[in-house]
């Protein structure tokens, strides 16, 4: 067991080397954002290596802090390099906004999505929705959006003061938190698909 | 227990969660605290140029967006700190760190200078890739003790942390922190408004200090 684990360390520290090289050695500040990326994964790489559900729950915050961190970067680098004033457009292709094909693959995304419930449900039934608000070029009100995703985080919450103070309703805990987490990540993942364009601000 | 800066006073668990005060982290607890209901309350410095050959010199207007999300900013840093204080839990420490990086890079990053924002931006990427020698140095604690409380760390019958996941929760620290690159912060110190900026030296004198605590237990 644990001479596994070295072996998968040293590879990780390997591809850490390596990308921290190429970091070294880039000097575009757009291109080293980019890199940083791979760096990360490196870091989500070591936390996996252990192997146990301990490290599920340690990659899910340690992604967040990286991504987190990633869109504060790229903000500042929009202001930096002063790109904030270009407008950005959707996916203007006349064949996707025309044909139904968005509409029953992101319909299927949903289901499915629903149907897996929790963190990897909210995920999957997110990316249908991104998928077909940006083929629409979608308009809509984002406060309804956003006030769901309250609710939702709301619930997740008191799910997790439900298995702290009240552990024998674990069960309605656990549902709680599945139904607000695939709620609150489809949400979130399709607050992203509307966030194209230039009408919102 | 003795070698933990301190008895606690006061152990808060939550499962495998807890928090502790011991003499040492409730004096840093309290000092993040104070600084940050001085920065709740205190009006920021309008920073003074001086015309060199005459007696002219000029202020800095800080318009209110800007006063609001950099004092935002600042609080936030300032409960970062605070929690990385307190945390009895190594990856809750390298949480809290990551996130004083961040709130580190909000607080000038709202100045519209291009310095400042150059400066906040290469300071991104020195915090960004110091995550990686943080998490996984809390990681291999993991692996190496299984556990990840410093309360279990320090009574000693737990497997000897290995030298290198401390030298890598140093070095992400050293990253967050940005003690050696002194040359980018005081290009990012051209920002103004005193209080917040302070904030930033502040916060990173304190997940210092921590630090050396957490290393030298187990």
């Amino acid at each position: 067991m644990w001479g596994q684990y070295s072996y998968g360390l040293l590879v990780v520290l390997v591809a850490g080397v390596i990308a921290f090289f190429a970091l070294a050695i880039e000097t575009d500040d757009l291109h080293r954002f980019l890199l940083l990326d791979l760096v990360e994964i490196t870091a989500l790489g070591v936390i996996a290596l252990l192997g146990t559900d301990l490290a599920e729950a340690l990659i899910l915050p340690g992604l967040t802090v990286g991504i987190a961190e990633q869109l504060a970067l790229s903000q500042i680098y929009l202001t930096k390099e002063r790109i904030l004033q270009n407008p950005v457009k959707g996916l203007n292709i006349e064949v996707i906004a025309k044909a139904d094909a968005p509409l029953i693959i992101s319909m299927f995304l949903v289901v499915y999505g629903l149907l897996l419930s929790g963190f990897t449900g909210g995920g999957v039934a997110g990316l249908g929705l991104v998928f077909f608000f940006m083929s629409r070029g979608y308009r809509e009100d984002l406060n309804l959006l956003e006030m769901a995703s309250g609710i939702s985080w709301a619930l997740w919450i008191f799910a997790f003061f439900c298995f702290m103070f009240l552990p024998q309703f674990w069960f309605i805990a656990l549902m709680c938190a599945a139904v607000g987490i695939v709620l609150k990540v489809t949400v979130k993942m399709s607050l992203v698909g509307t966030m194209w364009g230039n009408g919102n601000d | 227990m003795t070698n933990l800066a301190g008895v606690p006073y006061y152990v808060l668990e939550f499962g495998d969660e807890l928090v502790y005060f011991t003499p040492y982290t409730i004096t840093l607890f309290l000092l993040a605290l104070t600084f940050t209901l001085f920065v709740l309350i205190s009006r920021p410095e309008r920073q003074v140029d001086i015309a060199f050959g005459g007696d002219a010199y000029t202020t800095k207007v800080i318009s209110v967006s800007e006063m609001r999300f950099r004092r935002f900013m600042a609080i936030a840093c300032g409960l970062a700190s605070m929690g990385a204080m307190v945390t009895g839990d190594i990856f809750n420490f390298t949480l809290f760190t990551a996130m004083v990086g961040i709130t580190n890079v909000g607080i000038v990053a709202a100045v519209k200078s291009p310095h400042v924002q150059n400066a906040a931006y290469q300071y991104g990427l020195v915090a960004l890739s110091a995550t990686v020698p943080l998490f996984a140095g809390a990681a291999i604690y993991a692996a190496a003790t299984g556990s990840l409380s410093m309360i279990e760390l320090a009574t000693g019958l737990l497997p000897a942390v290995p030298f290198v996941a401390k030298a890598f929760l140093v070095l992400g620290v050293i990253g967050e922190g940005m003690a050696p690159f002194y040359a980018a912060k005081a290009e990012m110190f051209r920002a103004p408004g005193a209080p917040y900026v302070i904030m930033c030296s502040l916060s990173s004198l304190l997940i210092f200090l921590r630090v050396i605590e957490v290393v030298m237990l187990g």
